[in-house]
C-alpha cells in the first residue's frame, strides 16, 4: 500500500521527537564548552559530576531508598498479587487502582500532611524512613499490575495438582507458584526500583534534612539553569534506569 | 484456607490504609477547616476554601489546566494515531518498535523535561540553529510560556496514547477495510466510517491516561512554564510549601481527585479498566 | 526468593541507619550565599560536619522549619521574619557569652532596631533590592521601579519570586510605601503586578543570575548581590537603585528552637563573625558585610564598590521593611497565589 510508505516515514519522524531530545542532551553532555557551540570532546562535567559531593551523596540516598522500597513493595505486592489473583477484594484492588491515577502531587501533599499529624505524637522528623514509607505507597500498585499479568498466565492447575500430592497452601505457593512467576516478581521489582529512583515530586515534599535524593539535586540545579553537569548526570541516570528497564521488559516477555 | 490469603493481602492492605487512604481522608479533613496565622491549619470547619477556588481569579487556574490538558490530549491523539496504526501494521518487528516508544517513558521524567529547557532557551539548541541559519535575527521566546508546557506534556505522556491505540488497532480485523475496498470505498472513507469507529475504545483509553495525567502534571509546567504558567498541581504544592494555606492546597487537592475519578468513571467502560 | 529478598530488605534498611560518624550541623541558607571554602575552614578546626540546604526566599524557609521539627539547626530569615518566628517560638535565644565575636559588628548592626541587644539572631549580610540591566543589549536606561511596567521589557523581564518586593515594587511605583500594611493599597498594588505579569519572562531569585549573565535576561528585579555576581559574569550588566524607596535587608543568622546543637550552632555563628571569614564570605558572595573589621579589610576598590555598599544619599531612600501583622502576612500571601494563578 502507498500510504505505508507515508505512514513509515511518519513513524520516523515521531520517534525521531520522542529520541532526538535526550541524544542531544548526551551528545551536549561530552561538549567541552559550555554554550551551545561544539568545541571537542571532553570528559570534564563527568569528572565534576563525580567531584559534587552534594550530588554523589544524593545518588547513594537515592540507592538506598530504591533498594529499601522496592524490597518492602515487591515483598507486600507480590503477595498481594497473588492473594487478588485467588480471590477478589474489589476495595482493595480499587484503592490500589485509585492509587495509580492519582496525581502525584495529592499523593505527596497527602502523606505531608499524614507525617505532620503523626508527628505531633511522635518525636520523629522527615528523614529517610518518611521517603522510603512513601515510595513503597506508591509503588505497590505498579508490583501489583506486573505481578498479576504474571499470574494469569500461570496455570492454576498446577498449584491444585501440587496440593492434592499433600502441600499445604502455603508450600504451593513457595515452591510451585512463586518459582514460576519469579521472571514476572522481577520485573516488577526493577520496575519499582526505576520508579522509585525517578521520583521527584512526592520525594521532595517528605524528604528530611539528611535524605535529599538525585532527582531534588539535578532539580536545584536544573531551576538555576542549563548546565552541563546536569547534562551529564542526565546521561548516566536514563543509561541506568534504561537498562533497567530493558531488563525488566525481557523478563516479562519470558515464559 | 481463607485465612492464609487475608495475610497474603494484609500487608499490602496495611500499607494501602495507611499510606494512602488515611492522607486522602486527613487532606479531606484539612481542605474543610481554617488556615492558621502563619500557617497549618486550626478550627473552626468553614467551606471557605472550596468557594474561593470557585472564585474567579482561581477559577482560571482550573480553566487554564483543563484547556492545556485538553490540547495536549489532542495534539497527542493526532501525532499517536499514525505512529500505533504504524506499530500496528509492522508485523514481525512490532515488539522493537514498541519498545522503542515506551523506553524513553520509563527512563527519567524529570530529565525529559530539562531536555526541552535545553533545546527551547534562547542560548538553546533551536534558536542556536535557526540564528546559524539566518531564519531569524534574534531569538525566538520558546521556554517560559503555555506553548513549552504542551510541547513538554505531549513529549512526555505520547507513549501514554500510544499503548492503549496500539492494542486496540492491532486486534482490529483487516478483512474489514478489504471488504470495505472491495465495495467501492475511498481509503479517506474506510479511515472514518470504518477504522475511527472501531478504535474508540483505544482512542478513548488513551485520552483518559493521558488527560489525567497531564492535569495532573507538576514538574512540566514548573520547569518549561516559568512559574508563570502554573497548573492546579502547582498551586497545590505552593500552599503546602510557602504559601502555607493547607486549607486550600487541601480544597485543590481534592478537587483534582475528584475531576481524575469523575473522568475514569464516565470514559472508560467497565472492562476497559480492567488493569487489577 | 525469600531469602533473597530479605537480604535485600536489611542492606536497604541497614543503609538508612547508617549513623553520622562526626557531629553534624544543619545549616539551611540562600542560595549563593556563601563561600565553599567557609564550611570546610569550619568542618577542618572544629571536626564536625556541615550539611549545607539552601532556599529561594523567605516563604520557602518558613514553610519548612514552621512545624518545629525540620531537622535545621541554622537558617537565616531576612530581618522583618525574625519577630513573628520568635512569636511561633521557632527561636532559641542566644547565649551572647558564646559570640565574641557580636564587637565585630558596626554600631549600627549591633543594636539593630529588629533585634536591639541581638538576643535572638547575628546579623550576618545586607544587601539592597534594586534593578540590574544590560546597558548593551536593552535600549533603555531603568532608572525606577515604573520601568519595569515597559512594553519594551516584555519576554526579557525577571521579578523577584518574593511576594515582598514584587508588590514592593507596586507599591513604590504606586507612591505607596515599600513595605505597606495597608489592605487597600495592597489589593491596588495587586491588580498592577497582575498587569506587568505578562511582561514577566519568570519569577526569579538567585536563579536570575546565569540567565542574566547568558543575555537571555536583559532587565530584572534583583538582589544587589545577585546582580554584581552577574555583573562579574558579564561586563555588559549594571545595577541602579531606583529613584523611588526601596528596601535595604539584612540577613541574619539565627538557631532554631528545636535544634540540639546549640552549642555547635554557636560555634557557627561565631566563626562567621571572624573578620576573616565575613570578609571572605563578602567577597565571594558579593554582598554587603556589617561586620566592621572584616569592611576595614576589604582592599579599596571593593569598598568604594556602590552596588553593595552605596553612598548615604542613596541609602537615605532605603526604607528597612518591618514585620507586618498576621493578618497582613496571610492577605499578602493570598494576594500572591492569585497573581500566581492569574
Amino acid at each position: 500500500m502507498k500510504s505505508s510508505r507515508w505512514l513509515s516515514a511518519y513513524a520516523v519522524g515521531v520517534y525521531a521527537f520522542l529520541h532526538v531530545p535526550l541524544l542531544v542532551l548526551a551528545a551536549f553532555s561530552f561538549n567541552a564548552s559550555k554554550f551551545t557551540v561544539w568545541q571537542g570532546f571532553s570528559l570534564e562535567w563527568y569528572r565534576l559530576a563525580f567531584a559534587n559531593d552534594v550530588l554523589v551523596e544524593s545518588a547513594w540516598n537515592s540507592l538506598w531508598i530504591a533498594l529499601a522500597s522496592t524490597a518492602i513493595a515487591t515483598t507486600a505486592g507480590t503477595l498481594c498479587a497473588y492473594g487478588l489473583w485467588k480471590r477478589k477484594a474489589p476495595i482493595l484492588a480499587g484503592s490500589l487502582y485509585l492509587s495509580l491515577v492519582t496525581p502525584e502531587i495529592v499523593t505527596g501533599v497527602s502523606l505531608l500532611a499524614l507525617y505532620q499529624w503523626i508527628f505531633r505524637f511522635l518525636r520523629l522528623q522527615l528523614g529517610m524512613h518518611t521517603v522510603i514509607l512513601a515510595h513503597v505507597a506508591f509503588c505497590l500498585a505498579y508490583v501489583v499490575i506486573t505481578v498479576i499479568a504474571r499470574l494469569r498466565t500461570f496455570d492454576a492447575s498446577l498449584e491444585e495438582a501440587a496440593m492434592d500430592l499433600g502441600a499445604t497452601e502455603w508450600q504451593a505457593f513457595r515452591l510451585v507458584t512463586l518459582p514460576a512467576i519469579l521472571p514476572g516478581v522481577i520485573a516488577a521489582a526493577l520496575l519499582a526500583f526505576t520508579v522509585s529512583i525517578d521520583d521527584y515530586v512526592i520525594t521532595s515534599l517528605v524528604a528530611g534534612v539528611d535524605s535529599e535524593t538525585l532527582p531534588m539535586v539535578v532539580y536545584q540545579m536544573a531551576r538555576r539553569g542549563v548546565s552541563p553537569v546536569v547534562n551529564a548526570i542526565s546521561t548516566l541516570l536514563v543509561l541506568f534506569l534504561g537498562i533497567l528497564i530493558v531488563a525488566s521488559e525481557r523478563l516479562q516477555q519470558r515464559t | 484456607m481463607n485465612r492464609l490469603r487475608t495475610w497474603f493481602l494484609a500487608p499490602a492492605r496495611t500499607l494501602n490504609f495507611v499510606f494512602f487512604l488515611v492522607p486522602l481522608a486527613i487532606i479531606l479533613a484539612y481542605s474543610l477547616m481554617s488556615r492558621g496565622i502563619y500557617g497549618g491549619v486550626e478550627m473552626p470547619w468553614t467551606f471557605e476554601s472550596y468557594q474561593r477556588l470557585f472564585d474567579p481569579l482561581y477559577g482560571g487556574i482550573l480553566m487554564r489546566s483543563f484547556a492545556i490538558s485538553l490540547l495536549s490530549t489532542v495534539l497527542c491523539l493526532v501525532l499517536g494515531y499514525p505512529l500505533a496504526l504504524f506499530i500496528a501494521r509492522s508485523g514481525a518487528r512490532r515488539n522493537l518498535y514498541l519498545n522503542l516508544v515506551m523506553l524513553p517513558f520509563w527512563t527519567s521524567f524529570l530529565v525529559r523535561t530539562y531536555a526541552w529547557m535545553f533545546l527551547l532557551r534562547d542560548t538553546g539548541l533551536i534558536n542556536t540553529v535557526l540564528l546559524a541559519m539566518g531564519v531569524i535575527r534574534e531569538p525566538l521566546p520558546l521556554l517560559y510560556n503555555d506553548g513549552a508546557v504542551v510541547l513538554g506534556l505531549v513529549y512526555g505522556y505520547l507513549p501514554f496514547m500510544v499503548l492503549p491505540l496500539y492494542t486496540t488497532l492491532e486486534r482490529l480485523d483487516k478483512s474489514l477495510f478489504e471488504a470495505a475496498a472491495d465495495l467501492g470505498a475511498r481509503p479517506f472513507v474506510a479511515f472514518v466510517q470504518v477504522m475511527l469507529p472501531l478504535s474508540m475504545p483505544g482512542i478513548r483509553a488513551g485520552s483518559i491516561l493521558v488527560f489525567i495525567s497531564c492535569i495532573g502534571a507538576y514538574l512540566t509546567p514548573d520547569l518549561l512554564g516559568g512559574s508563570k504558567t502554573i497548573m492546579i498541581g502547582n498551586v497545590v504544592q505552593n500552599q503546602f510549601t510557602g504559601a502555607r494555606d493547607w486549607p486550600f492546597g487541601a480544597a485543590c487537592s481534592l478537587v483534582l481527585m475528584a475531576l481524575v475519578m469523575i473522568l475514569l468513571k464516565l470514559f472508560l467502560r467497565k472492562g476497559e479498566d480492567q488493569l487489577l | 526468593m525469600n531469602r533473597r529478598l530479605f537480604f535485600l530488605s536489611m542492606t536497604g534498611l541497614a543503609g538508612c541507619t547508617r549513623g553520622p560518624v562526626r557531629a553534624r550541623l544543619n545549616v539551611m541558607n540562600w542560595g549563593d550565599y556563601i563561600a565553599p571554602s567557609v564550611l570546610t575552614d569550619f568542618e577542618r578546626e572544629y571536626g564536625v560536619k556541615v550539611r549545607y540546604g539552601t532556599y529561594e526566599n523567605n516563604e520557602e524557609m518558613f514553610g519548612k522549619v514552621m512545624s518545629g521539627n525540620s531537622g535545621w539547626d541554622v537558617v537565616f530569615p531576612t530581618q522583618n521574619r525574625i519577630a513573628p518566628m520568635r512569636e511561633l517560638g521557632l527561636l532559641a535565644p542566644l547565649n551572647s557569652r558564646k559570640l565574641p565575636g557580636l564587637s565585630n559588628l558596626f554600631p549600627r548592626f549591633q543594636h539593630a532596631p529588629w533585634d536591639p541587644s541581638l538576643e535572638w539572631c547575628v546579623p550576618y549580610m545586607w544587601t539592597t533590592t534594586g534593578l540590574a540591566y544590560n546597558r548593551v543589549k536593552y535600549p533603555v536606561q531603568p532608572s525606577s521601579w515604573a520601568d519595569l511596567w515597559d512594553e519594551r521589557a516584555k519576554g526579557k523581564l525577571t521579578m523577584l519570586d518574593d511576594v515582598d518586593d514584587v508588590f514592593g515594587a507596586a507599591l513604590a511605583k504606586l507612591g505607596y510605601a515599600y513595605n505597606s500594611a495597608h489592605p487597600d493599597e495592597l489589593r491596588k498594588a495587586q491588580v498592577e503586578v497582575i498587569a506587568q505579569k505578562r511582561l514577566v519572562r519568570a519569577y526569579l531569585s538567585t536563579e536570575a543570575r546565569d540567565q542574566m549573565v547568558a543575555g537571555d535576561v536583559l532587565v530584572a528585579q534583583t538582589f544587589a548581590t545577585t546582580a554584581q555576581l552577574a555583573i562579574d559574569g558579564n561586563e555588559d550588566l549594571v545595577y541602579v537603585h531606583p529613584k523611588e524607596p526601596f528596601p535595604v535587608y539584612c540577613d541574619c543568622a539565627v538557631v532554631l528552637h528545636e535544634s540540639k546543637r546549640s552549642d555547635l550552632a554557636h560555634l557557627f555563628l561565631d566563626f562567621l563573625l571572624r573578620p576573616a571569614v565575613s570578609a571572605t564570605i563578602a567577597r565571594a558572595t558579593r554582598t554587603a558585610t556589617p561586620n566592621e573589621k572584616a569592611f576595614e579589610s576589604l582592599p579599596d576598590v571593593e569598598r568604594a564598590n556602590r552596588t553593595l555598599y552605596p553612598t548615604s544619599e542613596v541609602l537615605d531612600r532605603a526604607e528597612w521593611p518591618l514585620p507586618l501583622p498576621a493578618e497582613i502576612v496571610r492577605l499578602r500571601d493570598r494576594l500572591w497565589t492569585e497573581v500566581k494563578s492569574a
